[in-house]
């Protein structure tokens, strides 16, 4: 059966009808076209799929898509304004954050949820917050330094 | 995934119509993050969920205004609701003021995503053996709060679990939620958790130890999580301790737990290691309450 959800994602508020039985994930990619949540091991291990879910980070291979009626999604496609890439995108690239990318999209969402939460996270606070996102290429360490940097950029001083 | 049906009642008379359905295979949904992997591989195959996260009650976390409460004074119990998540337990001033002991467990389970989904009740109803939040609810002695087509009842966490992941609840019955009596003040809890990696992985051994100020000494607790086809308490370890907390209490009730359990070998671990290392698990949890106890 069909059930006919209204979400935000992004700022935008779409309606969709989604069978009970798929996921946020699913339903991100294949109804609405939001491809930067990415699908990993779907089963809540990697965080490649993260997205930030009424202002926490969730797995959207761990939520039926019909749980999200009425939920606000903020993903990667979200983050830029005018044109102008979110101070994230901007350390994980001059920091060379990205290596083959797929971890990318999970491990922005996992930050900007802990930066929106605690803007100035200690490294083991970053670390910490991104237990649940694997990257293969090993990139923690440039990925710590890039969150690092921004909450560095929002210090008053 | 296979096809399933989702149901969200508003409330408990429906949610037992539901759950009771004849010739359906129906799950209880709340953070979903077992069900989805489980029905993924097939292992559960539900032909319809029913979202409990709309049920009156279910999300409180909340010390006042308690029915049914378990005999302590009026408003001194935590009452968790089935469908709190774990980083609401791992973030909550109350929760963190008197039952220190479930924030810990509950910031131990999972990663950030999981914890921000997964459920006390959900931690409960699966059963696991490694079910990070059951050693805790162990040692501070709480009460599952069960609702039905029968009617309600509380059963100690000591009697929920029947076998690795089995319950004692009947067909149609719902965890509402989870009671705790307040520790009296000077209580101390740790929970100690062992796995592959330091964070986001299941517990090879999980140990929650609770000394709680007693006549001129301590009354304690001591629970072992994936060691055993349950999570357990340990009586033997405890008594050991009741009698002092010295260095050679310390070894002889880590020894005592050595003595409880019985282990499997799985991926994580083999039974050997596992046995071997609740002694050094449970060592260091009493080690850590002591050194809070006496600082």
């Amino acid at each position: 059966m069909h059930h006919e959800i209204t979400l935000t994602i992004n700022g935008d508020l779409y309606t969709v009808a989604v069978q009970s039985h798929h996921t946020l994930l699913k339903v991100l990619r294949e109804q609405l076209g939001i491809t930067s949540p990415k699908v990993g091991c779907e089963n809540g291990e990697c965080g490649a799929c993260t997205v930030i879910m009424n202002g926490v980070a969730v797995n959207s291979c761990q939520v039926l898509a019909v749980e999200a009626d009425g939920a606000t999604i903020e993903t990667v496609e979200g983050l830029s304004k005018d044109g102008n890439l979110h101070p994230l995108q901007t350390a994980f690239i001059e920091h060379n954050a990205v290596q083959c990318g797929f971890c990318t999209p999970g491990m922005l969402m996992s930050a900007k949820a802990l930066l929106d939460h605690n803007p100035h996270p200690t490294a083991d606070e970053i670390r910490h917050a991104l237990v649940g996102n694997l990257c293969r290429c090993t990139g923690y360490t440039r990925i710590v330094e890039a969150i690092q940097d921004v909450a560095r950029q929002g210090d008053p001083t | 995934m296979q096809p399933f049906e989702y149901y969200k009642p508003k409330d408990f008379d429906e949610a037992f119509k539901l759950l009771t359905l004849p010739g359906k295979m129906m799950y209880p949904l709340a953070g979903a993050t077992d069900l989805i992997p489980h029905t993924r591989d097939g292992a559960w195959k539900p032909d319809g969920v029913v979202d409990i996260k709309g049920l009156p009650g279910l999300r409180d976390l909340k010390v006042e205004g308690l029915e049914p409460c378990c005999g302590c004074a009026p408003g001194e119990c935590l009452y968790v609701g089935a469908a709190v998540r774990m980083n609401e337990i791992a973030h909550s001033a109350l929760v963190r003021s008197h039952w220190d002991v479930l924030a810990q467990a509950a910031a131990a389970m999972g990663n950030e995503q999981v914890r921000n989904r997964a459920t006390l009740g959900g931690n409960l109803g699966t059963a696991s053996p490694a079910a990070d939040s059951a050693p805790a609810l162990l040692v501070l002695e709480a009460s599952v709060l069960v609702k039905g087509p029968e009617g309600d009842r509380s059963i100690p966490v000591e009697k929920f679990f029947a076998g690795p992941k089995r319950n004692v609840l009947k067909k149609g019955e719902l965890i509402v939620g989870i009671l705790i009596p307040k520790p009296p003040v000077g209580s101390v809890g740790v929970y100690e958790k062992l796995s592959r990696r330091k964070a986001g992985d299941l517990a090879i051994v999980g140990v929650a130890v609770m000394a709680y100020p007693h006549a001129s000494g301590h009354r304690w607790r001591v629970a072992l999580g994936a060691v055993a086809p349950t999570p357990i308490r340990s009586p033997q370890a405890e008594v050991i301790l009741n009698a002092g907390h010295d260095a050679a209490h310390i070894d002889e009730a880590a020894a005592a737990a050595y003595g409880c359990c019985c282990p499997i070998d799985d991926v994580r671990a083999s039974a050997a290691y596992r046995q071997m290392m609740v002694v050094n698990i449970t060592r260091r949890a009493i080690r850590a309450v002591v050194q809070q106890l006496h600082p």
